[in-house]
């Protein structure tokens, strides 16, 4: 009795667990779900939690809710003044509408090849129109949102948003690349000759004053040792003339005794004599009183 | 669906409770219990022939000690000190729990997210250290490809950086995207290279790091909080940041002629320094030597004048004999060291004398 009892919990405990199993399903906070009958899309679940469905009779698919990467391949773009660029962009794109992607596009795993060609021309038609400066430097923010609307506008077929197209790279091909690099290189090595340049001109700059310097020093120096020179002179000049006032007669004598003295070196000097000069007053009379008069 | 792992690959095998998750112990599940021990029990006499089984009582405290066992993990989870515990019920987030030991309703009905909030996350763009989990330092390898880029005045730089981030919000960390680390290695570069393209190339290499790290830390932050992602941009630091290597040569002479300048500078300052104090100099000297001639001038003037004056003074007294013996003592002097010719004028009156100069120089030089 007992044991039969328990038979038949047992079954219905497991019968319950069965249904339970394959009746009852979670949708996690991160995924939505349509539930099929048959193929036909009865119900479409956004919100997380514990549903119900008929078992066997109805299916249920679920997609992501997350924010899904998409990397493009790289691909090379000529912009609105010819110059080419290699441009890798990135979208960030969610389903929204989970019916309408079941529809278009089934599965996650197809949208990379249903949305690439999307974005792919959507660079194209974007950067086609814009300068390469606009895309490097200037309007970068702005196309890239211009980029994400088109792609966004046309993704909504799918039961996508895009959220977001961001150039993650846009380089020069790598023969342009290469021109850069000599560009670089000129204009390195123009401003390395400019330094050089700089230099030698400032030292000719620091020398010049130096040299400038030195002669003024030395001008300067000369004309107060000039200056000092002559106040010597004049200090001389008034000491002779103080001194040889007192007695000008006896110093033009005494002056003059000095320089014959001085002028005539022995040597070097012939002279032709009168016997009758004050020298020889005693010369042939020795009273001395004959010719020559001393003259007073 | 998830039901399944439960019942057929589960951890633990068997014995807990039904898949709602009751208590072990319910009557029911006895005779159940009974024959798997049984089993097991006819499976140990055969493993040790002759051994006797353990009495009833004990294997029934052995399952009830399994039991007790198996609903201790089915109902608790732990959170290590590095982790938030973010606990799902039925697919929707209910409550988050710090590290340590908490309840939990079992799998199918609340499962538990365990992201290491704490750990700050680094990624690296332009190279890799080969820093493995293991903490070799394995050799940088560059990845050109992720690292030049253009500058506004399109040049090329070479730029390594790396990112720090960290969780800032667990449930849309876990639940808003699909491959954090990738999200956030793309936007990465994407706001380097934005960043890069709108500055010259000369303050990127020098002056510009900082702002340059902080205008890309902002936009990835804004770029990631669009996305929802529950991520904190913590620090940009730039690595390296280089002419690329084609060009690097050419840059480095720009150092050197910069250091040539200088260098040139110094030169000059350094001969202007030498010959200036030597100017000094030499001015000084100048100014000496006229000092001295001044003072040498102005002392012989003096002595001459004292000397004059003496001779005056004594003059003074007897001027007459003075005057004679000072013209004769000269005089006398003078005359004694110079040839002479003597010629009386009354002599020779009415006769030209014929006086051949040039012969008696010779006749003297002959004599010396």
């Amino acid at each position: 009795m007992l044991r039969a009892l328990a038979a038949v919990v047992v079954v219905t405990l497991g019968a319950i667990a069965a249904a339970a199993y394959f009746a009852l399903f979670v949708v996690h906070v991160n995924e939505q779900a349509i539930v099929l009958e048959f193929g036909k899309p009865v119900r479409i679940i956004s919100e997380p939690g514990l549903y119900w469905k008929i078992p066997v009779v109805q299916t249920v698919d679920t997609f992501d809710k997350r924010i899904l990467d998409l990397d493009t391949a790289e691909q090379e773009v000529t912009a609105a003044d010819q110059k080419r660029l290699k441009v890798d962009a990135f979208a960030r794109y969610r389903i929204v509408d989970p019916l309408l992607f079941y529809q278009a596009v089934r599965d996650e795993r197809s949208v990379r090849s249903r949305l690439s060609p999307v974005i792919e021309s959507a660079l194209r038609r974007v950067l086609g129109s814009a300068t390469f400066t606009d895309l490097v430097r200037d309007k970068r923010e702005a196309l890239m949102k211009q980029i994400a609307k088109q792609v966004n506008d046309e993704g909504k077929e799918f039961g996508l948003e895009v959220v977001d197209v961001r150039i993650k790279r846009a380089d020069l091909p790598d023969q342009n690349q290469k021109n850069v690099f000599d560009r670089m290189r000129a204009e390195r090595q123009r401003e390395a000759a400019e330094f050089r340049a700089e230099g030698t001109g400032a030292a000719n700059r620091i020398k010049a004053n130096a040299d400038r310097e030195v002669t003024i020093i030395k001008g300067d120096a000369t004309r107060d040792a000039e200056q000092t020179r002559g106040e010597g002179d004049a200090e001389r000049n008034r000491i002779f003339a103080d001194a040889f006032n007192r007695d000008p007669d006896f110093f033009g004598f005494y002056r003059s005794m000095q320089a014959y003295e001085q002028g005539i070196k022995p040597g070097d000097t012939r002279m032709l004599l009168s016997p009758d000069s004050e020298f020889f007053r005693y010369f042939s009379n020795p009273s001395g009183n004959v010719t020559g008069q001393p003259k007073r | 669906m998830p039901w399944s792992s439960q019942n057929g690959g589960g951890r633990k095998s068997g014995g807990g409770g039904g898949p709602w998750g009751q208590g072990p112990s319910g009557g029911p599940h006895q005779p159940d219990l009974e024959e798997l021990l049984k089993r097991s029990q006819d499976r140990l006499k055969q493993v040790m022939p002759g051994g006797s089984g353990l009495p009833g009582p004990v294997l029934f405290l052995i399952a009830v000690v399994g039991c007790a066992l198996v609903a201790f993990f089915a109902f608790t989870f732990r959170v290590n000190p590095d982790e938030l515990g973010v606990v799902v019920r039925f697919g929707k987030p209910v409550r988050q729990e710090p590290p340590g030991l908490h309840f939990r309703l079992p799998y199918p009905i609340e499962e538990v997210r365990l992201p290491k909030v704490t750990r700050q996350n680094i990624i690296e763009v332009g190279f890799r250290s080969g820093m493995t989990s293991r903490g070799f330092p394995g050799g940088v390898s560059d990845r050109p490809e992720e690292s030049l880029m253009l500058t506004g005045d399109e040049n090329i730089v070479d730029v390594d950086f790396v990112v720090f981030w960290r969780i800032r919000d667990a449930q849309q960390y876990l639940f808003n995207i699909q491959n954090p680390e990738v999200t956030v290695k793309e936007v990465a570069e994407s706001a380097m290279r934005e960043v890069v393209g709108q500055s010259n190339i000369q303050p990127i290499l020098t002056e510009a790091r900082q702002k340059t790290e902080q205008a890309v830390q902002k936009l990835m932050q804004e770029v990631l909080d669009t996305y929802q992602a529950g991520i904190r941009i913590e620090e940009v630091r730039l690595q390296k940041v280089d002419p690329p290597t084609q060009v690097i040569d050419a840059f480095r002479d720009v150092q050197a002629a910069r250091a040539d300048r200088e260098r040139l500078q110094n030169e000059a300052q350094a001969y202007a320094s030498r010959v200036l104090p030597e100017a000094r100099g030499e001015a000084e000297r100048i100014l000496q030597a006229a000092r001295g001639y001044k003072e040498q001038t102005v002392a012989e003037a003096t002595g001459q004048t004292s000397r004059f004056l003496k001779v005056l003074e004594e003059y003074k007294k007897a001027p007459d004999v003075t005057r004679r013996r000072m013209y004769l003592e000269t005089m006398e002097r003078v005359l004694g060291g110079t040839d002479k010719i003597i010629i009386d004028g009354k002599a020779g009156q009415g006769v030209v004398p014929f006086l051949p100069l040039d012969q008696l120089q010779k006749r003297k030089e002959g004599a010396n």
